[in-house]
């Protein structure tokens, strides 16, 4: 797989500082489980953070926490790696997609029950837990050959992982692993460009806007 | 001595030696060595505080979230791979997700490198396998060369973990002003690296 398109180093700031939406979350830690490249820039964000640690100043510590550094060693097990594998070991259902992804879909990219949105398109909310259901969006995105998106703006940001196939839009072509970070002022339009259909993880950290009449029509279904 | 910002403007007084962090760390995850942890403790705990604190924390809030965090990082030690980060960033990401974790109440979506679909790296090249303490030293000097608007975003993001919307609302300019300065500054970061190699 070669990636051309990557997350946005304002993004991925965001994500190191842990700023960035859950919904958006989502979608740079599956590119980031594929993209050795963004992996990079991740490490040095966060080395830069490290060193930004070590430069601040000290608190004064209360005599309980100062008397951690001897309990913490006395009283607890070292290695907590069990609770890690524990993890793994369900979330794995082999679903095809990486981590994080893998955990919130139903079933394999074959086997989603797809909801028509208009012929051609269809889509399936993702489940949302916790704090990300107050904000944003996350969806797969199925978009057959040669269809088009309806045209749409954002008024927040959004983040498009390409999953299987690929389409082109002015931005240019993108191809499965490439992710399109997008901003508000954006206005796109993108096509599916091949015999296959095109999978994209779609999330947003505001609903989306549709322009033109027909799109507007569209608005209520996408109920975003 | 401290600018208003809370950032030590001078080594004096600072006992922490990055290259001390990460032994006393290695020590912990292989040997389970207490005296280390103190030391480790001792130099990383007071910081850490002071670091949640100004991120936005009251204060009993930065209490809970630090000792988790050094619990943590008793327990994981042994996790600690020295030649993908120093201690004290490897610190920073624990601390970071115990406070995502106690904020959202649940996990912070991340890749994981035991997952079948984990794309690894390639294979590292001589030059790209530079020693930890350079990298540092050349981070710290590409840093220093960023232009005074893009390192005040800078260090809003990383110093005090604010998000975009609140740099903008706090230096009183347009979002889309504050993402262009943190893709220029990191254009720039990402040139000086390859200059400095
Ligand atoms: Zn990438």
């Amino acid at each position: 797989m070669s990636i051309r398109h990557h997350i946005g180093d304002d993004t991925l700031m965001a994500y190191v500082n842990g700023t960035l939406a859950d919904s958006l979350s989502v979608v740079v830690a599956t590119h980031l489980a594929i993209c050795p490249k963004c992996r990079e820039s991740e490490e040095l964000m966060e080395e830069m953070a490290g060193l930004f640690l070590m430069e601040t100043d000290t608190s004064t510590l209360s005599a309980t926490e100062t008397a951690m550094a001897d309990a913490i060693p006395g009283s607890t097990l070292q290695e907590d790696i069990s609770e890690k594998q524990s993890r793994r070991m369900h979330d794995y259902s082999n679903t095809g997609v990486p981590m994080p992804l893998a955990e919130r879909m139903p079933a394999t990219l074959d086997d989603i029950p797809w909801r028509t949105l208009i012929p051609g398109i269809s889509h399936y909310p993702l489940p949302r837990t916790g704090s990300e259901k107050k904000k944003g969006t996350l969806r797969l995105l199925k978009i057959a050959p040669g269809k088009t998106m309806p045209e749409h703006s954002h008024s927040g940001q959004e983040l498009t992982l390409i999953l299987r196939g690929s389409y082109i839009d002015d931005l240019g072509r993108f191809q499965s692993g490439d992710i399109a970070d997008l901003d508000s002022d954006v206005h796109h339009q993108p096509v599916a460009d091949t015999a296959e259909d095109c999978i994209c993880l779609i999330a947003t950290d505001a609903p989306l806007k549709f322009s033109g009449f027909f799109s507007r029509l569209l608005q209520p279904v996408f109920g975003i | 001595m401290t600018s208003p910002d809370g950032i030590r403007q001078d080594a004096a007084g600072s006992r922490a030696i990055p290259q001390d962090l990460d032994r006393d760390l290695i020590a912990i995850g292989q040997d389970q060595d207490p005296t280390a942890f103190k030391r480790l403790f001792a130099d990383l705990a007071p910081r850490l505080k002071y670091f949640l604190i100004k991120g936005g924390m009251i204060e009993s809030a930065a209490e809970d979230v630090m000792q988790e965090t050094m619990m943590k990082v008793w327990r994981k030690a042994a996790l600690f791979d020295s030649s993908k980060a120093s201690a004290s960033t490897w610190v920073y990401t624990i601390a970071r997700n115990v406070k995502i974790d106690r904020l959202r109440k649940e996990r912070r979506p991340e890749p994981d490198p035991e997952d079948p679909c984990f794309v690894p790296d390639g294979p590292e090249t001589g030059e790209q396998a530079v020693s930890r303490k350079q990298d540092r030293e050349r981070i710290q000097k590409a840093m220093a060369l960023l232009p005074p608007e893009q390192m005040t975003i800078i260090k809003m993001s990383f110093f005090e973990e604010k998000s975009h919307g609140e740099i903008a609302e706090l230096l009183g300019v347009p979002l889309g002003t504050v993402k262009s300065r943190i893709r220029l500054a990191f254009g720039k970061i990402r040139a000086e690296l390859e200059a400095l190699q």
